[in-house]
């Protein structure tokens, strides 16, 4: 027997006049539109908002790379791609993103290790006080930057004598270290205020992650007599995989943009020593840290950010063709 | 009684808030009486140090001018040239600004930026100031006046010395004075004197160059006093030859070097890399390090705190006596009015009311610095010992040669910034990252060189007549004032 199909409409018998066939796809797609068009409207705003002070001043600078132009009236002094190829030799350039991929490979292993174990920590019902805690560690995050910047700045310079003397008095220094004023300390603690800074982003996005493991999973496990270790490398790792994959990109996202504490602390130096992509772009398009005045080039702080993206990109095409790659060979290897 | 519910709580708090606001607003104007037809100035500037005058002078001409009313915004200074530059785009440009570095005054000029002054500043009101203040390229573009001088001329840089860290050391006259050192020697011995002898408390030397700015200053100095008169500060080569002279002139070299020696010694306060400035200043007053480079701008902080016990000196030297100085391109300009001004009128008695002899009068008598009427200069009350010294050294500022004075083409070369630049430079060999001293010296010479000639090239590109033998005056002796002359 055939089954009467009701739904599809039939063609003329000619052939002629027939409405096309509605795929199947396409009305699927513009019913889940309408059904969703309450969040989309919810949406606008942001997206408006999205669209014009961060897609349009991307696209709006291009034009800008082109030109030798300090800011001020129209930019005239065309020089074509001359801006990309100062910025690609420019020793200090590649040091600036030197100093950039060093912080934020130390700052993000780090950082996510000390989250997980302090998650692991907040996260124990039997811990008293743990609000109180994750209220303690989450407060750099909220605290800007700029202000952390600052006060992290006098605690060395006012501190940074008695400090001295300890380290000298242990024989650990032969002579006193300016902290923010040496190339072989100032880095190092940028990362550190880096980490202290942004630990409670993380922490919280483990914790979240732990709270999402149900806890039949540790109850069943205890009953097969597995121990901490066991439950830690068997269940809470794998299971909070995903969350930790989308914090590890964030935090990377984060690492890169590294740019007021760089400033407000050391102003990228001494002598370009803490110099990161970010405050590299800063002094090209606003005239460099220094107390005399210098011209700002607004086209060549376009080109250097415009590179830096390019860098960023190929960079990351990079990384999904290695995990892709690593993937496959895996695959490869279970068949 | 009904409880506060939500919509009550909501309705009460409105109404306190909107009974304030009105009870405040009320306030405001029945305590603070503004005259009909008042006019607003909106005012600009950077000044943190000079704002006590600024205030009072503010106070002293709104006091006679009850119908003008100034609202004053202070910027941070070296922001201003972005700022400025934004206001103008967007069309809330401040009717009275401070002319800011950058763009040069001529392109300001040119964009209208700027109001031409000379229906107000005629020859008989510029005719108060000293001769020879007033030129094109300096306050005025294509014979209009578009500024006027303000501040008179001194070193802008000195060599402070604490003088109860000198006494502690023993480096003192035989009656007790302490005794300002005048060499290089002089520098060093007291460095060292003033670091063994207090144990660790206080080291000889110290800077802020937090922000890459005080470096140089030490530089400045010193090597004037040996004889180079081709500053980094004042920005401009060496006249003689038209050109920078970091890598020929083996003074620069000498004293970097001994800089570095210092710091090997331990003489220099060990976080001078990691503090700015105005802490290298707290930390001076507080008796950390025994000298310091700074402007007269140091002056007033200090007053404010009640310390005093400190001497200036400027131009040491290695034999003594100073082989050259300061130098400023005469006139000079530090305020103007904005072109699209409707109160154009008012602004002009601001200006005018800043640029009279009595304002430069009490601008000395507050220690900011020295007037540009001699006059203002020998009448004020002085009473700081080291700002009489600062007066004192009017004698080693010279006028310099300008060469758009000479040709007025020579204002349309832009120099583009050098990177590295000296203070980057400095911060190199200073931390170790740049290891030859003569190669640096000498690559930042041929950078600074080759962005005048590519400035000089690209001007005259545009038409305009002009040459790199522009910038060379064989006939300056930097011993001797200047007399600039149209060619």
């Amino acid at each position: 027997m055939q089954l009467l199909d009701t739904t599809t409409p039939r063609p003329p018998a000619d052939g002629r006049g027939a409405a096309p066939p509605a795929s199947p796809r396409k009305a699927g797609l513009w019913r889940r539109l309408r059904a969703a068009r309450w969040s989309y409207l919810y949406l606008v705003p942001l997206m408006a908002l999205l669209l014009t002070f961060v897609v349009y001043p991307i696209f709006g600078s291009l034009a800008y790379t082109f030109y030798r132009w300090n800011g001020i009236g129209s930019p005239e002094d065309f020089v074509g791609l001359g801006n990309f190829r100062q910025i690609a030799h420019d020793s200090i350039f590649w040091r600036a993103v030197g100093h950039t991929f060093v912080y934020a490979i130390v700052v993000v292993p780090v950082q996510l290790v000390l989250a997980l174990v302090l998650a692991l920590v907040l996260n124990n019902k039997k811990l008293r006080f743990s609000a109180f805690y994750r209220t303690l560690f989450f407060l750099p995050v909220v605290t800007s930057p700029a202000v952390v910047g600052v006060v992290i700045q006098l605690l060395v310079s006012n501190f940074g004598d008695t400090f001295n003397n300890w380290l000298l008095d242990a024989h650990l220094i032969g002579q006193p270290v300016d902290w923010l004023g040496s190339p072989k300390t100032a880095l190092g603690i940028i990362i550190l205020v880096g980490v202290w800074q942004t630990l409670g982003y993380n922490l919280v996005y483990f914790l979240a992650g732990l709270q999402t493991i149900p806890e039949e999973v540790y109850e069943a496990a205890k009953i097969d007599g597995a121990g901490r270790f066991r439950t830690f490398t068997h269940i809470t790792v794998p299971l909070l995989r995903s969350v930790g994959l989308m914090i590890v990109i964030l935090a990377f996202i984060g690492s890169f943009q590294i740019f007021d504490l760089v400033q407000v602390l050391t102003g990228g130096g001494p002598y370009f020593g803490t110099e990161v992509v970010n405050t590299y772009i800063y002094h090209l398009a606003f005239g460099g840290n220094q107390a005399q005045a210098t011209e700002p080039d607004v086209g060549l702080a376009s080109a250097a950010s415009f590179f830096y993206g390019l860098l960023l990109i190929s960079f990351s095409v990079l990384q999904v063709l290695i995990f892709r790659s690593i993937a496959k060979r895996r695959a490869a290897g279970r068949a | 009684m009904s409880p506060l519910n939500r919509r009550h709580f909501l309705a009460a708090a409105s109404a306190a808030v909107g009974g304030t606001a009105i009870t405040t607003l009320a306030g405001c104007s029945s305590s603070d009486p503004v005259p009909a037809g008042t006019k607003t100035i909106n005012h600009w500037d950077w000044y943190v140090a000079q704002e006590p005058w600024l205030k009072h002078e503010i106070e002293l001409f709104q006091k006679k001018n009850p119908t003008i009313k100034i609202k004053r915004t202070v910027q941070v200074s070296d922001k201003y040239p972005d700022l400025i530059n934004l206001a103008f785009r967007g069309g809330n440009a401040p009717d009275m600004l401070m002319i800011p570095p950058d763009p040069k005054f001529d392109e300001q000029v040119n964009m209208g930026w700027l109001r031409a002054l000379d229906s107000h500043a005629t020859p008989q009101w510029r005719g108060h100031f000293p001769a020879g203040n007033f030129f094109n390229g300096v306050n005025m573009a294509q014979n209009k006046v578009y500024s006027a001088p303000f501040a008179g001329q001194a070193p802008w840089l000195q060599l402070y010395i604490h003088n109860k860290l000198f006494k502690q050391a023993g480096i003192t006259n035989p009656d007790g004075s302490v005794k300002i050192p005048r060499t290089w020697d002089d520098v060093t011995a007291a460095a060292e004197a003033i670091t063994q002898k207090s144990r660790g408390k206080a080291y000889g030397l110290g800077f802020g160059n937090a922000q890459s700015a005080s470096l140089p200053w030490w530089v400045e100095l010193f090597v004037r006093g040996a004889g180079s008169p081709a500053g980094y500060g004042s920005d401009g080569p060496d006249y003689r030859v038209g050109k920078w002279t970091f890598g020929s002139d083996r003074n620069y070299a000498d004293f970097i070097g001994l800089l570095l020696d210092w710091k090997k010694r331990g003489y220099i306060y060990p976080h001078s890399m990691s503090i700015g400035d105005e802490q290298a200043r707290a930390f001076f007053e507080r008796g950390r390090f025994g000298m310091i480079v700074g402007g007269v701008w140091n002056q007033p902080t200090w007053a404010e705190h009640h310390f005093t016990d400190y001497s200036v000196t400027t131009l040491p030297s290695p034999t003594g006596v100073p082989q050259a100085f300061f130098y400023y391109p005469p006139g000079g300009r530090v305020w103007a009015i904005s072109q699209p001004s409707t109160v154009s009128d008012e602004a002009w008695a601001w200006f005018d009311w800043l640029h009279s002899p009595a304002a430069g009068q009490r601008w000395v008598e507050a220690g900011q610095g020295l007037s540009i009427f001699p006059e203002a200069n020998k009448n004020a009350r002085i009473s700081s010992a080291p700002f009489q010294a600062y007066v004192s050294f009017q004698k080693y500022a010279l006028p310099w040669p300008v060469p758009a004075i000479r040709n007025p083409e020579a204002s349309k070369v832009v120099i583009p910034a050098v990177k590295p630049d000296l203070p980057d430079v400095l911060a190199g060999l200073y931390t170790g990252q740049l290891s030859d001293l003569g190669a640096a010296l000498t690559a930042l010479e041929d950078r600074r060189n080759k962005a005048l000639a590519d400035g000089v090239k690209k001007a005259q590109a545009k038409g305009a007549k002009v040459s790199l033998a522009d910038w060379v005056f064989q006939d300056w002796d930097p011993t001797k004032p200047y007399q600039n002359k149209p060619a």
